[in-house]
């Protein structure tokens, strides 16, 4: 049939940009049909359970795993002495899986067990007897920092670096004079001159506090290796290709020999991104027993066993001039590196971020000591010590503010960047929407006059009082160029029906990657999001992504899916254009057609044209890759550099109502401003910012992982407060569309925003209320009532640990 | 050597028997030796509501629950659920608002929402809430869930057919 | 884990005590607390595990003659939307509120409540105010016999009541309130369930001409027990609710409690709570 003789048929210009999208597994997972890790089961496969210490600092003296071997059911129990050549993990390599002649901290692995059933496991663990020697308890670092102070990673004891349990076999750590763990050392500008030609100088310090992940579905694992000896995990990290390669190391592997599969995640937050113990450990289980191993927490294990956020304690010192411009920042920081280093000992490399570069600020100094205890360690937690810098920051820019007598909105108008600037730490702001978040928070709140009108209301007759505070973020918007490579690669393919199945490296945790990308990439194609299908968790078919973190999803595997994208559509244009006989500029693809861009007539259907291209002399599939390198660089040896492609800004305004005759601090409304670049899925970005608005107020308000004398003691959601439903403040969200030249459409990442700054909004709102200043967290009943009644706790680091 | 018992009672609509170990918990029963995974476990102390169940028409912690104590009892899982027409509206509403977002404790939710929607057909936002305080979800805020919620219960106070 | 050789299910109340003449019984009701504690290794259920979900004589809230019984297998679910509730005791409403969460309310019992004998137990600081009496059954010469007991005796230690190893409690009896009873109950908390009780006070009495008489004052977890407070109701009994009043009555129950520390709050803010809170409570009881 003619075409010519059809009636002409026209597709409006319509966009996905924008829209609310529901996201692509949802259906599935209300149906209760998503299988997540604690749900997969392979055949023959065992249990794996971990025999951890029952001391918090000991040598050990002997294990016996008799009892548990002689126990029917169990296949295996291994110690570090079964292992041949042991190799130690994480970020300092100080860390072996199974402890070999001590134990430094209560979530220690000593022993593991594969069983029939995880019954019969955790019967077996209760079997091993283990000797130990107490060795002085570290669980202060102010303690842990000084001279004499019992050391946590000796020398070896025997002689020639021999390990008391396996004299053949390497020791993890060779041995540091002293419990210093990882140093940070900063500084722009000089800090000095700034201070002395400084008319307002402030100083305190703050205390961020242990919390924890509690994502809702507990850390598992499953390793099978097949019979020519090629390892199949399936794991929830959030990094794979890296951990490929790492698993490879410590187990002494071609990496080729490894693949990863990655279930639906029960919750990542950050708390997948280094190798664990465990993870290790369920490998070595699978090698002994010759079978599947599976290996699932119980959520009392998640508790003392997962790592935790790093805690701080951090003076800082800042200072402005009497018209407002802020002069220096002078930083010093202890953190509490806990027994083995993980994650959490880079935060400073955000930290610094923020007192560089959140406002302008011409000097800043900046310090860190991670000092080694017996306590738990910490891990990457969303956000990544920058909630822990803005507390600071944010309480002195208030109090700086009141001190020159300028209104909190002004003060930080006056320091907060424009587009175009570079930071102190060279981070460059090509696109920034810093001011109109904070105009726009403050006008939809009416920040200005309550906080004005709370202020008068301080001592006003009645028990409740009201509050408003605000706060702003600095994170990175367009990944983070701190390993290798910070770059995503997509594969793109359109079948004989134009149904496209895209093929990412990057890994989805709930955030909602998958359907942002389909909308990317539909919308460039121009297809509905049926048409799409993504394939993004298995490492044998996935392209190369560093992973997920840093807030880099939607910019950078964004990107990547949109240049296989717009690859795809270049040779569809092409064929297009041969088949219409126009150039294929006059051309464009809508509504699952080819149309002419300038009417919106359709010319044919996507799928027509496909069956086409593949059923001619040409034969020619539509498959095209893409590996998107964000153009930022690494950072030098001083820290200094663009480390991310794009940054973002996010201001919120806290509304508290305080109850002085309890100290209960209720939060009401939260309105929140983020500069986003573009929205891309409006549903998807508005659950990011409440879920993390609520993540934030709990780090604020009720969430505690309570730590004494390196015993976790609330390990259970009963002492734990997660924030519940009933509790949620009522929340006014804005998007901020800076259009970023660099994002995919103009978008740049929000994962981590949300949650920054809630905790040091509330701080500010607390003292608008009543006049005081609390500097610990979180804001429970009884810290803000023992505050109010001059029975607050008083901070202070030592000078000993700043000067070293 | 633990006690067995052997139960009958009717679930998701369909009756049946199962041998269980006197101590185990109904939750257990469902994950391993029914083998219906749906139904999470999230703490294993009923705070966190991922295991949330139907017996007899009321919702309760199935990891707080013993399995002998589903003998003679009329119980449904969320696979259960999946199959009804009238919890359609509710799955479609939580995909439409946005309430899934790792979906670990949507079962949960979506089980505690079709008891509470049952029994408070009037619920509003302030009721849904505390109809909902016993489940824990990390990642939403919970504000799109009870947006969900409450849009089924609007839907049919406007006759709209779910 | 646990080493249980016998699982029964009796339906009567009869059959019940019969088991547990015989000893090493341990009873199954809602489970909200056994299995945890089980599970968690903190209680070992003994020989047999008796379920006595299916005792008809157990179940139920009525009233009969001058008072209220609720029977031990009455779920926080049940007692909260029962219109007699409602209508007699909106004190114990108002406390099943705040218990758990709908989850743990449908399927918790008050007997379980009781017998556990939490020092913060939510329901049993309204039942010390109510002169809530427990009904103990057992069958010690072979015939089913029922004793009553003060709730304000029951209590001996924290987990510890005075519920003999062969008795089963079968309800509570509450008096139906005399006219013009005021009783109110308040539970410190961040939110408004899912919380085990920092503090929680039950204040009760007749209320005539600004002045509350047959005082109850009853505090949770600032003690071993669920306690009624003497010293406090000497305070309150009989006086014009006026500020100098209200300031004492405070001040007497900040010194009468004796809480601890734990990691929930310490014994310091506890009493702090129990002055502030009870300071306001009578100032409600004042403007009423």
């Amino acid at each position: 049939m003619n075409v010519r003789e059809k009636k002409a048929r026209f597709i409006p210009p319509d966009t996905l940009i924008g829209k609310r999208i529901p996201k692509m597994d949802a259906p599935e997972k209300a149906s209760g049909k998503t299988r997540y890790i604690h749900d997969i089961d392979l055949p023959g496969q065992l249990y794996g359970k971990i025999l951890r210490s029952e001391r918090v600092h000991a040598r050990i003296k002997s294990i016996d795993t008799s009892a548990a071997k002689a126990l029917p059911g169990v296949h295996v129990v291994i110690t570090a002495a079964d292992i041949v050549n042991q190799r130690p993990i994480g970020v300092a390599k100080d860390h072996l899986p199974l402890k070999t002649d001590r134990v430094r901290s209560l979530r220690d692995e000593v022993a593991a067990v594969a069983a029939e059933s995880e019954r019969i496991a955790m019967e077996a663990l209760k079997l091993i007897k283990v000797e130990y020697e107490d060795l002085p308890i570290l669980t202060d670092p102010a303690e842990a920092i000084k001279p004499g102070a019992t050391l946590i990673h000796p020398e070896p004891h025997q002689p020639g670096g021999e390990d008391a349990l396996k004299p053949s076999g390497p020791v993890a750590f060779t041995g540091k004079p002293d419990n210093i763990a990882m140093r940070f050392d900063y500084c722009h500008g000089d800090v000095v001159q700034a201070e002395a030609g400084s008319d307002v100088v402030v100083e305190d310090t703050f205390k961020l506090h242990y919390v924890t992940h509690c994502c809702m579905g507990v850390s598992g694992m499953i390793a099978d290796f097949d019979s020519s000896g090629n390892l199949l995990m399936y794991s929830n990290t959030q990094v794979p290709f890296l951990h490929k390669r790492e698993f490879a190391e410590y187990l002494n592997m071609d990496p080729a020999r490894i693949r990863i599969i990655q279930p639906s995640i029960g919750g990542g937050f950050g708390s997948k991104l280094d190798i664990y113990p465990f993870e290790v450990i369920c490998v070595f289980l699978a090698r002994a027993a010759k079978r599947p191993v599976k290996l699932v927490f119980t959520r009392e294990e998640e508790f003392i066993s997962s790592p935790t956020r790093q805690p701080v304690l951090l003076t800082l010192r800042s200072g402005c001039n009497k018209d407002g411009t802020l002069t220096f920042r002078t930083v010093h920081t202890l953190h509490d590196n806990g027994a083995y280093t993980s994650w959490g000992a880079t935060t400073p490399f955000v930290m610094m971020q923020t007192f560089s570069s959140l406002y302008r600020v011409p000097n800043c100094d900046y310090h860190t000591v991670a000092v080694y205890t017996n306590n738990p360690y910490a891990g990457s937690f969303r956000g990544y010590g920058n909630l822990q810098a803005t507390f600071a920051v944010e309480a002195h820019m208030d109090k700086m503010a009141e001190a020159i007598g300028m209104g909190p909105l002004a003060f930080r108008l006056k320091n907060a960047h424009d587009e175009g600037e570079i930071s102190g730490q060279g981070m460059d702001f090509k696109s920034c929407g810093f001011k109109d978040c904070l105009t726009v928070a403050a006008e939809r709140s009416d920040f200005v006059r309550k906080h004005a009108e709370n202020v008068k209301n301080r001592n006003a007759p009645g028990p409740i009082k009201r509050g408003v505070g605000i706060a702003s973020m600095l994170h990175v918007g367009g990944g983070a160029k701190i390993y290798p490579s910070d770059g995503c690669g997509t594969i793109l393919k359109l079948d004989d029906f134009a149904q496209v199945t895209l093929i990412t490296g990057a890994s989805e945790i709930g955030q909602g990657s998958e359907t942002v990308l389909s909308q990317l990439v539909c919308e460039e194609l121009g297809l509905p999001m049926s048409a799409l299908t993504v394939i993004n968790n298995d490492t044998a078919i996935t392209p190369w992504d560093v992973g997920v973190h840093a807030s880099r999803t939607t910019f950078i595997a964004g990107n990547s899916a949109l240049g296989a994208a717009r690859l795809a559509k270049a040779k569809i244009l092409a064929a297009a254009a041969k088949k219409f006989d126009c150039p294929a500029e006059e051309l464009d693809l809508r509504g699952g057609c080819v149309i002419k861009a300038a009417t919106g007539e359709v010319l044919i259907d996507l799928p027509r044209l496909m069956r086409n291209l593949h059923f001619s002399d040409k034969a020619e599939l539509v498959m095209t890759t893409f590996y998107y390198e964000p153009p930022s660089s690494h950072q030098d040896k001083d820290y200094k550099g663009n480390v991310s492609a794009a940054y973002a800004w996010g201001s919120q305004v806290v509304e508290i109502e305080l109850d002085t005759e309890t100290g209960i601090v209720k939060m009401t409304k939260v309105t929140a401003a983020h500069d986003v670049g573009r929205v891309l899925n409006r549903l998807g970005i508005e659950g990011q910012v409440e879920g993390g608005v609520v993540m934030g107020q709990g780090y604020a308000l009720t969430e505690s992982l309570i730590v004494e004398n390196g015993v976790t003691r609330n390990p259970n959601f009963r002492d734990y407060k997660l924030v519940t439903a009933p509790e949620i403040p009522e929340m006014d969200i804005a998007f901020i569309e800076s259009m970023d030249g660099e994002g995919p459409q103009g978008a740049k990442g929000v994962g981590e925003a949300p949650a920054i700054c809630v905790a040091a909004a509330t701080a500010n709102a607390i003292y608008n209320a009543t006049g005081v200043r609390i500097c610990g967290l979180p804001f429970t009943p009884e810290r803000v009532y023992r505050a109010l009644h001059g029975k607050g706790e008083k901070l202070y680091l030592e000078k000993a640990e700043k000067a070293a | 050597m633990s006690l067995k018992h052997d139960i009958e009672f009717t679930l998701n609509g369909v009756k049946r028997r199962a041998a269980v170990r006197v101590d185990m918990s109904a939750l257990d029963m469902l994950r391993e030796v029914v083998g219906l995974t749906g139904t999470k476990y999230g703490c294993g102390e009923g705070e966190c509501g991922a295991c949330t169940i139907l017996v007899d028409g009321l919702s309760l912690n199935s990891c707080l629950m013993f399995a002998v104590d589903c003998h003679g009892r009329d119980v449904v899982t969320i696979e259960g659920l999946a199959a009804d027409s009238k919890a359609d509206a509710l799955r479609a509403a939580f995909t439409e608002h946005g309430a899934v977002q790792c979906g670990f404790c949507t079962p949960g939710m979506v089980m505690q929402a079709s008891h509470l929607l049952a029994t408070q057909p009037d619920a509003d936002a302030e009721t849904i809430k505390r109809g909902i305080e016993g489940n824990l979800c990390r990642c939403t805020g919970y504000k799109k869930i009870v947006d969900a919620i409450a849009s089924v219960n609007s839907a049919e106070k406007q006759g709209a057919t779910p | 884990m646990t080493e249980i050789e016998q699982y029964v299910a009796p339906s009567s109340l009869e059959q019940a005590a019969e088991y547990l003449r015989s000893g090493e019984v341990t009873v199954l009701a809602g489970g909200t607390d056994l299995m945890p504690q089980s599970q968690g290794g903190r209680l070992k259920i003994k020989r047999t595990l008796m379920n006595i979900h299916r005792i008809a004589e157990l179940k139920g809230i009525a009233i009969d003659g001058g008072a209220m019984r609720i029977g031990a297998l009455a779920t926080i679910t049940e007692i909260m939307r029962s219109e007699l509730v409602k209508k007699h005791f909106p004190i114990l409403v108002e406390a099943c509120d705040h218990f758990a969460s709908d989850q743990i309310r449908n399927a918790a019992t008050l007997g379980g409540n009781v017998c556990n004998a939490s020092p913060a137990g939510d329901m049993l600081v309204p039942l010390l105010v109510l002169d809530a009496e427990v009904e103990l059954a057992s069958k010690p010469n072979g015939s089913l016999t029922r004793r009553r007991l003060p709730l304000t005796e029951f209590f001996v230690g924290p987990g510890k009541t005075r519920r003999g190893p062969a008795e089963l409690l079968a309800g509570l009896c509450i008096p139906l309130p005399p006219a013009r009873h005021y009783a109110r109950f308040f539970k410190f908390g961040t939110r408004p369930a899912l919380d085990i009780s920092t503090i929680a006070i039950g204040i009760a009495g007749t209320l005539n001409n600004g002045a509350l008489s047959s005082v109850r004052v009853a505090f949770g977890a600032v003690a071993p027990v669920p306690m009624r407070a003497p010293r406090t109701e000497q305070a309150l009994e009989g006086k014009r609710l006026d500020l100098a009043t209200i300031d004492a009555v405070a001040d007497t129950a900040r010194d009468e409690v004796t809480p601890i520390d734990d990691i929930r709050a310490t014994a310091w803010y506890r009493k702090e709570l129990i002055h502030n809170m009870t300071k306001r409570m009578l100032a409600h009881v004042a403007q009423t």
